[in-house]
């Protein structure tokens, strides 16, 4: 794996906030690197600072000092505009409460990172249609998120995610609304993408999930604890 | 840039986001509602108003000149038109005589405090001495009967053309030619009726009757009277010679040295326009007025709801943002909700403006028997419908824009954490 070139290259990342006059440091001089095709799992309790570090590795957040690089592209020096083309062409998000918009269908949910992209209504409805069959929902496709059941949704939600082939997909906490079974299934589905050559990241404060990954990465107080490869992981 | 397939998105959610909240979207639209029916009734108003004034005029003649002691517009200083001395039949004749440009001239004579009797009843009217020669003006034009001739004029026969509402007031069943009125005692034989001419500002024009000059003088006196004379240009092309020659004329025969100012006024249809403006200008002031105070009341609305859009949408605006929604996107995405919602209220208020002008038009003509309002058109023209349209979008995006901002500027993390 080590010979795949890095997707993501943190340096030295802090993150600090100011409430009021005390200034607090979510992540202190974290460095990390993930390269492609690989399956991470980001572990800590909350206050850990894992939330603030997926914001920043999915560039919604930029760090107060330190170096990010995306793909070998300095993300820090990036303008609003700019970090949302990344967004939507290099990371795929999945979230905890799924986030779809409740009153579009699962065909339109899916097809909305492509609307961003600018892709043509026909090339956007074909590809919106191929990824939702991907993940098992073609029969689905007109249904809204309140049609659906919560596992359905997850996947409605990864199909968004996947539709423009991000280089990385970056799960937050994606059975934290599941029962155990449909998120086993989920799990599963990660499983099968990684196994594809997505390169899978894994935000997570379960031990049963993060034994998906094949390397975890534990954070406390807003430094990185332990990064190790994941010997449970078949 | 904005591309076409995120315009098409917006609509679609505009249109989504309206219709869900059909109920509060069209409450927010009140104030525009209001506004834009106020811009349609003003440019309807003063549309017709046009029409009524444009028929006036063209009724009575745009290419006649009056030349008179007073002026009938109201200008001038009434003190000095007081001391003028009366235009004599002789100075008239005078003119008529020696003028070249006009089609046709000739004296006239009025009394304002005349009455006219039919068996019984009376009538308070104007009178007006006048030759033959006046019913060959827009003026004399006539409905039912003639006008008196050469012959009845010169030999000051006891001949009469009444006017439509005198005609109307003294004989409703409509046969008032050949019929006898007296004046002053004197029985007249009534040989015609004018044609109705009179329209909203001058509605005495048809409270008038007609006798030959010297009929006139047998009933009133042409003591202390000042005549005018009536011109007829001809054409609008000539107005600006037969004034220029009966300025000069009139001067000459009056006496006037050069370095005084006329000692008479020239009076024309063209002149009242002046009036016609101002009232259309305070219409538009007062309609203006009003307009934007209600756009002003209405864009607070819109202001206030597509704040609380925004807030309700905060999560929604996060997740757009995470899977690569720009600034511009999310800015337009609520620009066209809160323009599509001003729309809206256009919409709503197009109906409802065509009710009223439908509504106030009928009323005037079939229960009011309000004449005037039969050349108003009884339904809002299609380019003020238009125009409040683009106002309406215009607001609406005015409105938008500092919720669409501040939509636009929200940071994705705490969108998205947003609950």
């Amino acid at each position: 794996m080590t010979s795949q070139p890095p997707i993501i290259s943190i340096e030295h990342i802090s993150k600090m906030y100011e409430m009021g006059d005390e200034q607090v440091f979510a992540l202190r001089d974290v460095s990390l690197t993930i390269r492609q095709g690989e399956y991470v799992a980001l572990m800590g309790p909350s206050g850990s600072g894992k939330s603030t570090l997926m914001n920043m590795l999915g560039c919604l957040d930029t760090p107060t000092s330190g170096r990010y690089e995306f793909n070998g592209v300095n993300v820090n020096e990036m303008d609003d505009d700019d970090l949302a083309g990344i967004r939507n062409r290099e990371i795929g998000f999945v979230f905890q409460t799924f986030n779809l918009l409740p009153r579009a269908t699962a065909l339109s949910n899916v097809e909305l990172p492509l609307v961003y992209a600018g892709m043509k209504t026909e090339d956007r409805h074909r590809r919106a249609a191929e990824v939702l069959a991907s993940v098992g929902l073609a029969e689905r496709s007109g249904h809204r998120p309140n049609e659906l059941s919560g596992g359905q949704r997850q996947r409605v939600a990864i199909a968004r995610a996947l539709v423009t082939q991000p280089s990385i997909i970056l799960a937050d906490e994606p059975t934290g609304n599941l029962d155990s079974k449909t998120g086993q299934e989920i799990m599963a589905l990660f499983d099968e993408l990684y196994k594809q050559g997505n390169t899978v990241i894994l935000v997570t404060h379960e031990e049963d999930i993060a034994r998906h990954a094949r390397r975890i990465v534990r954070l406390r107080d807003g430094l990185i604890e332990s990064d190790s490869p994941n010997g449970d992981a078949a | 840039m904005i591309r076409a397939g995120e315009i098409a998105e917006s609509f679609r959610i505009a249109i989504e986001s309206v219709r869900v909240n059909l109920l509060r979207s069209i409450l927010t639209t009140a104030g525009v509602v209001v506004g834009v029916v106020l811009v349609v009734l003003m440019g309807w108003t003063i549309n017709g108003l046009d029409a009524v004034w444009e028929q006036t005029i063209s009724i009575i003649g745009k290419d006649m000149i009056y030349v008179d002691k007073w002026n009938w517009t109201g200008g001038g200083n009434w003190r000095l038109m007081e001391a003028r001395k009366d235009i004599s039949l002789a100075q008239v004749e005078q003119y008529v005589t020696r003028a070249e440009a006009p089609e046709l001239a000739m004296p006239t004579v009025r009394s304002w405090g005349a009455s006219v009797t039919v068996g019984n009843q009376r009538l308070g009217c104007s009178a007006m001495g006048v030759t033959f020669e006046y019913g060959m003006t827009p003026a004399g034009e006539i409905a039912d009967g003639r006008f008196f001739n050469a012959i009845e004029d010169e030999q000051a026969a006891d001949v009469v053309v009444v006017g439509h509402n005198v005609a109307k007031t003294l004989f409703p069943g409509g046969n008032a030619v050949g019929q006898t009125l007296k004046i002053n005692q004197r029985p007249l034989r009534i040989v015609g009726v004018v044609e109705k001419r009179g329209f909203l500002f001058m509605d005495f024009i048809d409270n008038q009757v007609f006798v030959p000059l010297f009929t006139f003088r047998a009933l009133y006196g042409f003591q202390g009277r000042s005549f005018s004379v009536a011109i007829k240009a001809g054409n609008e092309a000539m107005l600006n010679t037969v004034r220029d020659e009966a300025v000069g004329l009139m001067r000459e025969i009056r006496n006037v040295p050069p370095a005084r100012d006329d000692d008479f006024s020239i009076n024309e249809m063209k002149a009242f326009d002046e009036q016609a403006k101002n009232i259309r200008l305070y219409i538009w002031i007062v309609g203006i007025g009003l307009t934007l105070l209600s756009f002003v009341v209405g864009s607070i609305g819109i202001m206030n709801i597509m704040f609380v859009s925004v807030t309700e949408r905060t999560k929604e605006i996060g997740v757009r943002k995470a899977i690569g929604a720009k600034r511009s996107s999310i800015a337009i995405q609520f620009l066209i909700e809160s323009a599509l919602l001003c729309l809206t209220g256009a919409l709503i208020s197009f109906p409802i403006s065509q009710l009223i002008v439908g509504s106030v038009q009928w009323s005037a003509v079939h229960l009011f028997d309000f004449e005037a309002a039969t050349v108003v058109s009884p339904f809002i023209p299609l380019d003020l419908l238009g125009i409040a349209a683009v106002v309406a979008v215009i607001v609406g995006l005015a409105a938008g824009l500092v919720p669409a901002l501040k939509a636009a500027l929200l940071n994705p993390v705490e969108a998205l954490r947003f609950e």
